[in-house]
């Protein structure tokens, strides 16, 4: 027993009192004490949190797991930039979901010191970072919408590679006629009226969709096509040892693509294995980001309780399932982010 | 065990650890009476606000330590498995930390065992199962899906286009 091998102050260590002082509740002194007590030794609801805390952990080590088999098994898998991870923001959210877990489990403490309005404003405290947790979450997800990334087809504008099915799809994209409205408005528009950004992405614009329509089309113009449309960003600061030297400095980053330039054009984009990542990205982070809404509903509704050391009780099973949301961050983030 | 013990035991209703509803009567008025005895009475014994900040301390540091690796004072840039084992070994000691302090699993009694022990190695082995149909999917594919499927070629195809744009852009202005 770990509890024995720890001198406590006082109080609760029935195992070296209980002999000595005739300690009223009546435990004995040596192993595990419990020969009087038909179960385990904790609360029902805390036996009932631990179990399902157990089919947790394999819930989420399934997922983990075929994430990680998964990639390693992909003859490519993107690079967090090539899909618009941003790993300052994962960090962030990883420092907030740290302190959540510190501020439950000060509400507990608090509440087990009998002071209610003390642990009230820490359970509030771990509700508004829970918040700002899904808050960034959103704004990430938002993000990867924004790319055409989706983890089904009808909105998943991600193409495995260069081939000719991307070809066609750039094509039949620059033939829809709402498309090619604005495309006539933008060819017409005067040089004048638009940035200097524009005017080059316009040129550019105007060379690939000549090249997607040439009969004379080479496999290379597909892919100068794709970098144009979303170019998969270098590596990080002062990391891009897979581009040229010179690089990173001009358009490193993703927001010359024409996609970026023209919100509209939503052309198809290529990201080598996006596709398998897009889904376990989206599932994994999706269900974490559901067990914490889960989380967050029950610390609003644990807000409505005094909060005193009788809801202690009700305190650690919800500390206990949060810390479980915050177990699976610790390891979502740097598999996702990271890796 | 005699059936006074049973007796004083079923009085306290569901009593689940030891000590612990008499524990927590009493300290509440300990609390009450000097400010700074609570600390370590209420706690059933553990932690205290300044044990789990340092663990706090301790999980910022090594979120730190992980998204060093990310940073350009990472020595292994090149060799990306020395960056994961790391950051998995900084995962691990972090989760450890917030099971064995946050949930309060290291003041808990033999049960944590039962409970954990066979989550993690069913998790271990859930994982291991999938190595061969999922993980190594494509040692054997068909001519068909080999033709569909991204390759780390695609990856430079699209590399040198963008080397090729950069020239382009170079070319742009004196063509207007």
């Amino acid at each position: 027993m770990n509890a024995s091998a720890i001198s406590l102050p006082h109080g609760d260590d029935g195992h070296s009192h209980g002999h000595d002082d005739g300690h009223h509740d009546g435990h004995g002194h040596h192993g595990p004490v419990l020969q009087y007590q038909p179960g385990l030794p904790l609360t029902r609801g805390k036996l009932i949190m631990w179990l399902f805390l157990s089919t947790e952990i394999m819930f989420f080590a399934a997922l983990l797991g075929s994430y990680v088999v998964l990639r390693f098994g992909a003859p490519v898998w993107p690079k967090p930039h090539h899909v618009h991870l941003s790993e300052p923001i994962g960090a962030f959210n990883t420092f907030v979901l740290i302190c959540s877990s510190v501020t439950i489990v000060l509400a507990l403490e608090s509440a087990r010191a009998n002071k209610a309005g003390l642990a009230k404003l820490w359970m509030l405290l771990t509700l508004l970072l829970g918040t700002l947790f899904l808050g960034v979450k959103g704004y990430e997800y938002q993000a990867k919408f924004s790319h055409g990334i989706f983890p089904q087809a009808p909105r998943s504008r991600i193409y495995e590679k260069p081939d000719l099915y991307y070809g066609s799809a750039v094509r039949a994209r620059l033939g829809e006629p709402a498309i090619m409205d604005k495309l006539k408005e933008l060819d017409d528009t005067p040089a004048d009226k638009l940035t200097a950004e524009q005017v080059s992405a316009r040129a550019r614009l105007q060379q690939i969709r000549k090249m997607v329509a040439s009969p004379e089309q080479q496999a290379f113009d597909l892919a100068v096509v794709a970098d144009q449309v979303m170019p998969l960003p270098t590596e990080g600061p002062g990391g891009s040892h897979a581009g040229g030297g010179g690089e990173g400095g001009g358009h490193g980053g993703h927001a010359s693509g024409l996609n970026d330039i023209f919100p509209w054009l939503k052309l198809p984009a290529v990201i080598p294995g996006g596709n398998m990542w897009a889904s376990t990205y989206f599932l994994l982070t999706g269900f974490h980001a559901i067990h914490v809404m889960v989380g967050l509903i029950v610390f609003a509704i644990l807000l409505g309780y005094k909060l005193g050391p009788k809801d202690a009780g009700k305190i650690e099973n919800a500390g206990l399932y949060w810390h479980f949301v915050d177990l699976v961050w610790i390891f979502l983030f740097p598999l996702l982010y990271l890796f | 065990m005699s059936d006074h013990d049973i007796h004083a035991a079923h009085a306290h209703g569901p009593i689940t650890r030891v000590g612990d509803i008499p524990a927590h009567d009493d300290h509440d008025h300990a609390g009450h009476a000097h400010e700074s005895g609570h600390d370590h009475g209420h706690d059933q014994g553990h932690g205290g606000i300044g044990q789990y900040l340092l663990v706090f301390l301790a999980l910022c540091g090594l979120t730190t330590m992980s998204f060093l690796t990310y940073s350009p004072f990472w020595p292994w840039r090149d060799q990306p498995h020395v960056g994961w084992a790391f950051m998995m070994a900084v995962s691990c000691t972090k989760a450890m930390l917030v099971v064995l302090f946050f949930m309060h699993v290291f003041w808990e009694a033999n049960w944590k065992y039962v409970l954990t022990i066979p989550a993690a190695m069913m998790a271990i082995f859930l994982a291991l199962m999938l190595v061969p149909d999922v993980g190594m999917r494509n040692r054997m594919v068909s001519q068909e899906r080999a033709l569909h499927m991204a390759r780390t070629s695609d990856v430079r195809l699209m590399e040198q286009a963008a080397e090729a744009k950069a020239l382009a852009e170079l070319a742009e202005p004196a063509a207007h």
